[in-house]
C-alpha cells in the first residue's frame, strides 16, 4: 500500500436544528426555511479523515447521500481539506430508512475501493447511529464506533482505536478495511483554508451516482425500509412553574419543600 | 456482501420477545434489567415468552441466567464461547444473525449504550430487521408493535412501526423504563445454543480494556447538575448532592471537557433521569440536555444569565452565580438539617 489508504468520509446535510419548529397553529413541523447545513458530529468525522490522510498518505473523498442541493455538505467537506466528493442522488432513494441508505452508503463506499469509512456518531435530524454499522455490515467489514482516538498500523493493515465504553474506554485493532464512526467532539475540526473554501464552492463539481449506477434500484426507497413512521404527535411541553426568585434562601425553601 | 435473510415472507413464524442481556466480565449492565421488565409486560400482551439473550464466556460460572429469570425470562438463550468475550460486534452480529434465523423472534430489545447501539446497528442489517433506536414508549397497539421515540429535537414524538419485517427491533436508552424487583421464586428455562462463529474469522481484537465502577444516576431522588457554568470546578456541586444524598450529574459539554466521567451524562446521548428534585448549575437547556432531564418532578435552575433557556424550563430558578448559590444552599442545609428527610 505504497500509494496511502482510500479514505471516505461519510457527511449528511440536515436542516438547523436550531431552525425546526412546529407550528402551534396546525402542529406540523416548520422545516421549509430551516437552513440546510452539515450535521455537526461530522465535522470530527471529516477532522479525522484528514488527520488519518495526512498520517498514512492516500486521499479522502467525501460521500453524501441527499436531494440535489446536498452537495453542498461535499463542499463544505473539500473546503476543509477533502480531495474529491461523490453524491448519490436519485428520487428512487426518497424514503429510505437506515437500512437502504446504509447500503448505498456502502456500495459507493466498495466502488471507490474505501480502505477506511469515516462517518459521524449520529445525525442531528435522525439520531440513530446506525448508518455507519449498517455500512459495515452490508460489506462484511469491521466497525468501530464511538471512537475517541487513532492509530494507523500502514505496515499491518491495520488501524487501531480507543473507543468510549461504559465506564472506560477501550483499544480494538480491526483490519482493513473498516468503517470508523468518531464520536462527537473528539477532535478540533479545522477551518476552510481561504484559497480551499473557493475553490469548493466554484471550480469543484461532486460527481453525482444514482442508485442504477450502483446497481441497487430494486433496494432502496420507501418500499424496501423496514420501518415506517405511523404518525407523528407533536410533545406536550411538560408544564412548569418557571418562577424567578431573588434569594438564595427562597430557592432553599422551595427546594426544602420538594425534599 | 454479508448474507441477507430476508424474513418479511414468514412475518407469522416469528413469535417471543428478546432481551439482548448486555453484560462485561459477568457485570450486567442495569439497562438490561429495565429492558426485561418491559419486555415481560410486551410478552404478556402478546402472550408470548420473554428469552434473554446471554453471550458471552464462561455463563455457566455467574448466576446471570438465574438473575435473567428472576427478573422477568421465561427462557435463557446462552452462546458461552472465548470469542464474546469481550463484546465485539462482528462474532456477536454473526451469531446473532444464525439465532434469529434459527430462532425467529418478533421484538429484540437491546439496551441504548454504546455496545448496544454498536450491536443493533450490525445486527439489523443481515437480518434485514426494523430497528429504531431511542424508544421512550414501547406499546402493542390491536396487535401491532409500535415504538416511539423523540423527533426533531424533542418537539415531536414520532411513532415508528414495522409492519412486513422481523424482528422488530428497538434501542432504550438507560434509565427510560424502571427495573422490576427481582422474584426468586420464577421459573425459567435455559438453553445452551450453539456457537457459530470462529475466532479465526473476526476482523478486530480488543487489545485493552480499561473500565471502572459505572456510576448509576438514574436511581436517583436528587441529582445535582452542572454544564460548562461549572467552570471545571464540580466540588461545591459533589458538596451539595452528597449533603441531598443525591447524585452528581452532567451536560455533554462538561464531560467533554473531563470534569466528571461519562457515566453522569444526563441527555439524548447520555442517561434519562427522572428525580423528585432535578438541580441544573450552569446549564444553558439545550434541546439534548433536556430529553434527558424532562419528566422530572422539580427543575431548579441557577444561571448567570437570566435568559438562558433552562429558566422557561424549570419550576424555580435563580439568576446567579452557581460558585456563590450553591455554598449558600449547603449553608441553609447544614443550618436547618432538619428540612433534609433521613
Ligand atoms: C448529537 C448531539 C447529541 C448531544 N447530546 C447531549 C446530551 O446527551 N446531553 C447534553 O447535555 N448535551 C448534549 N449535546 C450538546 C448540547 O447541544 C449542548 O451543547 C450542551 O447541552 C450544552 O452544555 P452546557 O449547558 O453545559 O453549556 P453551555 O450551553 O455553554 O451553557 C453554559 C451555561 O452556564 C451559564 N453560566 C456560565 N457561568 C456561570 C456561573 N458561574 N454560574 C451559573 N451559570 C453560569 C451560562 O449562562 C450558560 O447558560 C448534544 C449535541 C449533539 C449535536
Ligand atoms: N444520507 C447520508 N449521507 C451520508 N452520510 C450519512 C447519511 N446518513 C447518515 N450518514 C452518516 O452516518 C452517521 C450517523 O448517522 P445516523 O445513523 O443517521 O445517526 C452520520 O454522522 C453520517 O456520517
Amino acid at each position: 500500500m505504497t500509494d496511502g489508504w482510500n479514505i471516505v468520509v461519510c457527511v449528511k446535510q440536515v436542516p438547523d436544528a436550531d431552525d425546526v419548529s412546529i407550528d402551534p397553529e396546525t402542529g406540523r413541523l416548520n422545516r421549509s426555511d430551516a437552513e440546510a447545513v452539515m450535521n455537526a458530529p461530522d465535522y470530527n468525522a471529516v477532522e479525522a479523515a484528514l488527520e488519518l490522510r495526512d498520517e498514512v498518505g492516500g486521499t479522502v473523498t467525501a460521500l453524501s447521500m441527499g436531494p440535489p442541493n446536498a452537495d453542498a455538505v461535499l463542499r463544505v467537506a473539500v473546503g476543509m481539506g477533502a480531495d474529491d466528493g461523490v453524491l448519490l442522488s436519485d428520487p428512487a432513494f426518497g424514503g429510505s430508512d437506515t437500512w437502504p441508505t446504509s447500503l448505498a452508503l456502502a456500495r459507493a463506499a466498495e466502488e471507490l475501493d474505501a480502505d477506511v469509512v469515516f462517518g459521524g456518531e449520529e445525525t442531528t435530524d435522525s439520531s440513530t447511529g446506525q448508518v455507519p454499522p449498517g455500512i459495515a455490515a452490508h460489506n462484511g467489514w469491521a466497525q468501530l464506533t464511538y471512537v475517541e482516538e487513532l492509530e494507523s498500523r500502514p505496515e499491518e493493515d491495520k488501524l487501531v482505536a480507543k473507543r468510549d465504553v461504559e465506564g472506560g474506554y477501550e483499544r480494538v485493532a480491526a483490519e482493513l478495511p473498516v468503517v470508523v464512526a468518531m464520536g462527537f467532539g473528539e477532535n478540533d475540526p479545522r477551518p476552510a483554508g481561504l484559497h480551499r473554501k473557493i475553490y469548493a464552492e466554484t471550480d469543484f463539481e461532486p460527481e453525482t451516482w444514482t442508485a442504477e449506477d450502483l446497481g441497487i434500484e430494486d433496494e432502496v426507497g420507501l418500499a424496501v425500509s423496514p420501518t415506517q413512521v405511523g404518525g407523528m404527535d407533536t410533545a406536550d411541553p411538560v408544564p412548569r412553574e418557571q418562577e424567578v426568585v431573588d434569594e438564595t434562601d427562597e430557592l432553599a425553601e422551595q427546594i426544602a419543600e420538594v425534599l | 456482501m454479508a448474507a441477507t435473510s430476508d424474513t418479511s415472507a414468514d412475518i407469522e413464524e416469528h413469535e417471543d420477545v428478546w432481551v439482548f442481556v448486555e453484560q462485561h466480565d459477568g457485570e450486567v449492565a442495569n439497562v438490561t434489567w429495565e429492558l426485561l421488565s418491559k419486555g415481560r409486560d410486551l410478552a404478556d400482551e402478546r402472550g408470548e415468552n420473554l428469552v434473554a439473550l446471554v453471550m458471552g464466556e464462561n455463563i455457566d460460572e455467574t448466576d446471570i441466567p438465574e438473575q435473567c429469570i428472576a427478573r422477568g425470562a421465561d427462557k435463557v438463550l446462552i452462546a458461552d464461547d472465548p470469542v464474546f468475550e469481550p463484546y465485539r460486534s462482528d462474532p456477536y452480529g454473526e451469531q446473532f444473525r444464525h439465532l434469529v434465523e434459527t430462532h425467529k423472534p418478533a421484538i429484540a430489545l437491546i439496551g441504548g449504550t454504546h455496545t448496544g447501539r454498536d450491536f443493533a446497528g450490525r445486527v439489523a442489517v443481515p437480518t434485514h430487521a426494523g430497528l429504531t433506536a431511542d424508544c421512550t414508549e414501547l406499546e402493542m397497539e390491536d396487535g401491532r408493535y409500535e415504538m416511539r421515540r423523540p423527533a426533531f429535537g424533542g418537539d415531536a414524538l414520532a411513532t415508528i412501526i414495522c409492519p412486513e419485517h422481523r424482528p422488530q427491533m428497538s434501542t432504550v436508552r438507560p434509565g427510560v423504563f424502571p427495573a422490576a424487583e427481582p422474584d426468586a421464586d420464577r421459573d425459567g428455562e435455559i438453553e445452551e445454543v450453539e456457537v457459530v462463529v470462529d475466532e479465526a474469522d473476526t476482523m478486530t481484537e480488543v487489545l485493552e480494556r480499561e473500565v471502572g465502577d459505572v456510576a448509576d444516576i438514574t436511581d436517583a431522588d436528587v441529582v445535582v447538575a452542572g454544564g460548562m457554568g461549572a467552570e471545571g470546578d464540580f466540588e461545591p456541586l459533589w458538596e451539595l448532592a452528597d449533603l441531598l444524598d443525591g447524585e452528581v450529574a452532567a451536560t455533554r459539554d462538561a464531560v467533554e471537557e473531563g470534569w466528571i466521567e461519562p457515566a453522569r451524562q444526563v441527555g439524548q446521548t447520555g442517561k434519562t433521569v427522572r428525580p423528585k428534585l432535578y438541580i441544573a448549575a450552569g446549564i444553558s437547556g439545550a434541546i439534548q440536555h433536556l430529553e434527558g432531564m424532562d419528566d422530572s418532578e422539580t427543575v431548579i435552575a441557577i444561571n448567570t444569565d437570566p435568559n438562558a433557556p433552562i429558566f422557561d424550563n424549570a419550576d424555580y430558578g435563580i439568576v446567579g452565580d452557581l460558585h456563590e448559590v450553591i455554598p449558600e444552599l449547603i449553608e441553609y442545609f447544614q443550618e436547618n438539617e432538619e428540612a433534609i428527610p433521613a
